[in-house]
């Protein structure tokens, strides 16, 4: 036991310094599930793809009811919320939880936009009787938009768990893994959407 | 430290991402349910069809057979059986086992009432009449 | 041993061994009905062969995950099992119910059965696995909660541990989805739908947990790892096993009633189920390569390694061969399944419970392994079990490609028992495989008994 954690005392500082100088920013382990999300996602984005092949009509008839607008509003939405990202990083590279703190809380804020309006997107169609079962597109529209709507919730969860701990002083200059790991998980929630929202909304 | 730490950050994930694809089943199971009555031919579970079912699993039917390619594979598909055979035959087989053919898979006879046969074959009419998005491939089962 | 009350674990084990032996009796009883149909006809039909091979699996599984579970959490907890007389009172009512189950299908008419055991109350009887009368299940429910009760009271008072606390979760798990088989209702899509809540959700789920947890576990102690890094990397392949796992239920619901979106969702999060199992396959070989000791029971890591090798092989490659729904349209209720199915459950299953039982056995018999002499007949066991399962995975496996082609793909396709005619020689050939199995499974009970010269010092 008090070898073990003689090792621990002295291995975090060469870890760091590794991680600053080069690597991936944030843990290893989240890029581990990144890659999976990427992996679960784009499978899902080719097969919408091939499927949308054998159906040009039904497709592009079906997605004339979706509200571009709406679409448009929140890609715009989550990208100023990945800019927020950047900012509170850069925030707490510099020691200053407190600005980390609100900048991520702008994104979080931001990110409660986008929920507010799907949830006003979902409930349209679903007044309008339409589900995963009415045809091939909407089973892939409300699929790949409700499993990103639910990781828009899970970031806003880490978000805020990240921001609780920065008020806290949790994390300085030097050790602020958590706030990269968030952020990282952030930016891959938007880039989703950034390929999504064309390919779902926009694409004829 | 930064180890520890590291642990920590794979039990987070693991919890969070346990959750949320467990809400995510819950909610697919949510619309499987609402979409079921469409599919399931629950309009035709009749009592009879319900009493069928019963025969069915007090024989452990699926001790043999598969029923829409769950059970066993001793012997043939029943979820067709209605649409291969007809109502007449399955009757007249269940009632004529064992075959007694030397070397020849053998079925029990269950002595079974007229009343529970006709229950029985309600039940395999109406699971061939549920929409199993066109399985089996043929009629074979 | 580190404490005493670990010492209850030997009981489950030899339980659980002799169950087995059991298990793989009826299976040769099976093998032999599906070429010689009439064989032993009408004192054991097939399907009363059948259910006592499952049941019996299941039961020394389980016998095997609570003999685990006694050993390992009072040394992870450092501190003494909660209830030891508890947990001989629990074996012994497992036992006996499991005895008089096994009797109650070999020894009265099933329908009969269902009528004595309150069929009629709660139906819960003749659905596959889920064979066992409404009085055992709910003393199964009784078992497991004791059983749950003594482990989670031991760890609360004890050190917390990942491995201990995924254990338990594993465990939990399975206790929870059990409850599901009380639930059969008369619509036989939704029976179907929430049948796999018990079916997949266990063994492509909860199971895995408990499954990790032990081979984490054996891992620390045969390797010296530290375990912060054998934790962590058990916390990464876990969620990979209920990410993928959660949603790939729906790579059972493709043809049973439920909507079309299942075969999108299904194949997609299904395909990704063998990555947990990869995972799991590199992680202990990784350890064994980075060990900083030389634990003497080198058998014991064998199994190890041999579980994630077999696992992957026999639930990952063999799983994802047929769980593409395109594919699965025409593999589904076939002899691919049956091929799967062993494999599956011998990779993941049986050799982590033997793995366990391999590295405690030993040390309950009071030394830190056997000698060499008995782990050499022991090794003998592994590779006859491992290589004959495999030979009756790829005979099975050349069954359901010929069923597959001959009744489901062709053009002109050829009824059920004719095409059974048609692949009777693979039957054959499994069967003579599967003697091997048996013999192997003898060499493994005669490693037990393997007089040693110089014994390694506790």
């Amino acid at each position: 036991m008090n070898s073990q954690s003689a090792v621990m005392v002295y291995e975090p500082q060469a870890v760091q310094a590794v991680s600053r100088e080069e690597g991936l920013p944030g843990d290893f382990a989240i890029w581990i599930f990144i890659f999976a999300e990427m992996l679960a996602f784009g499978v899902l984005f080719v097969a919408y793809a091939f499927t949308r092949a054998g159906n040009v009509e039904l497709f592009n008839a079906s997605q004339q009811t979706l509200s571009q607008t709406a679409g448009a509003i929140n890609t715009l939405v989550l990208i100023t919320s990945s800019y927020f990202v950047v900012r509170g990083v850069a925030a707490i590279k510099r020691g200053l939880s407190e600005q980390c703190a609100w900048w991520l809380s702008g994104a979080v804020l931001l990110g409660g936009v986008f929920v507010a309006i799907k949830l006003v997107e979902f409930h349209a169609k679903f007044a309008a009787g339409i589900s995963l079962s009415t045809n091939a597109f909407y089973m892939f529209y409300l699929a790949l938009t409700f499993f990103h709507f639910m990781h828009v919730l899970m970031g806003m969860i880490i978000l805020g768990c990240v921001i609780a701990k920065a008020r806290r002083g949790g994390y300085s200059a030097r050790d602020h893994v958590g706030v990269e790991t968030g952020a990282s998980f952030w930016h891959m929630v938007d880039l989703l959407w950034i390929i999504l929202f064309p390919l779902v909304y926009v694409i004829r | 430290m930064s180890t520890t730490f590291t642990k920590s950050m794979a039990r987070n994930i693991f919890y969070g991402g346990s959750v949320f694809f467990f809400l995510l089943f819950i909610a697919l199971t949510v619309d499987t349910t609402y979409a079921l009555p469409k599919r399931d031919n629950s309009q035709n579970l009749t009592p009879s069809v319900e009493r069928g079912k019963k025969v069915w699993e007090v024989n452990n039917c699926i001790g043999c057979h598969t029923l829409l390619g769950e059970g066993a594979y001793f012997a043939p598909e029943l979820g067709n059986v209605y649409v291969r055979r007809g109502p007449e035959f399955i009757k007249a087989w269940i009632k004529a086992q064992p075959t007694g053919a030397p070397g020849r898979r053998q079925m029990p006879n269950f002595h079974l009432t007229d009343e529970e046969l006709d229950d029985l074959v309600n039940f395999l009419k109406y699971t061939s009449e549920i929409n199993t998005n066109k399985w089996p491939p043929n009629i074979e089962g | 041993m580190q404490y005493k009350s670990q010492a209850v674990a030997k009981p489950y084990f030899i339980a659980a061994i002799g169950l087995f032996v059991g298990q793989i009796l009826f299976g040769l009883i099976m093998g032999l009905q599906y070429v010689i149909g009439d064989f032993l006809f009408p004192a054991i039909p097939f399907n009363v062969a059948r259910m006592v091979h499952t049941n019996l699996l299941i039961v020394w599984l389980l016998f095997g995950f609570m003999g685990a579970s006694y050993f390992l959490v009072p040394e992870e907890s450092e501190t003494e099992l909660y209830s030891p007389k508890l947990a001989m009172i629990t074996f012994w009512v497992f036992l006996v119910a499991g005895a008089l189950t096994v009797l109650g299908y070999l020894l009265v008419p099933y329908a009969t059965l269902a009528k004595f055991t309150g069929n009629d109350l709660l139906a819960t009887m003749g659905r596959e696995f889920l064979e066992q009368p409404l009085i055992t299940k709910v003393g199964i429910v009784i078992v497991a909660l004791s059983f749950l009760f003594n482990i989670a009271m031991t760890v609360l008072k004890g050190r917390k541990t990942a491995i201990s606390l995924v254990l338990l979760l594993g465990l939990l798990g399975l206790a929870v989805f059990f409850l599901f088989s009380f639930y059969n209702p008369a619509n036989l899509v939704k029976d179907k739908f929430y049948w796999w809540w018990v079916v997949h959700l266990w063994v492509e789920g909860v199971w895995e947990l408990i499954l990790g947890a032990i081979l984490a576990f054996v891992l620390i102690k045969v390797t010296g790892v530290d375990r912060e890094v054998i934790e962590k990397w058990l916390y990464v392949i876990i969620t990979m096993t209920l990410i993928t796992g959660i949603i790939g239920t729906g790579h059972h619901y493709y043809w049973i009633g439920a909507p079309e979106y299942w075969q999108w969702w299904g194949s997609i999060f299904s395909a990704l189920e063998p990555i947990p199992f990869f995972m799991m396959t590199v992680f202990a070989f990784n350890m064994v390569n980075r060990r900083r000791r030389e634990h003497p029971n080198k058998v014991a890591t064998l199994w190890a390694l041999g579980t994630g090798v077999m696992a992957f092989l026999g639930a990952g490659l063999w799983g994802f061969l047929h769980t593409l729904a395109p594919i699965n349209f025409y593999t589904h209720g076939t002899q691919l399944t049956a091929a799967h199915g062993h494999m599956a459950f011998y990779g993941a299953y049986v050799a982590v419970v033997l793995t366990m039982i391999s590295y405690a056995m030993p040390i309950l018999r009071g030394r830190a392994a056997n000698s060499p002499k008995a782990q050499v007949v022991e090794m003998w066991a592994f590779w006859l079990m491992s290589v004959s399962m495999v030979f009756i995975t790829l005979f099975l496996t050349g069954a359901g490609i010929v069923q597959i082609w001959l009744q489901r793909v062709s053009d002109t396709p050829m009824g059920f028992m004719a095409v059974q005619d048609q692949v009777a020689i693979f039957y054959w050939m499994r069967e003579g495989t599967g003697v091997v199995f048996l013999i192997g499974l003898i060499v493994y009970l005669c490693s037990f008994f393997v007089k040693s010269e110089s014994k390694v010092a506790a």
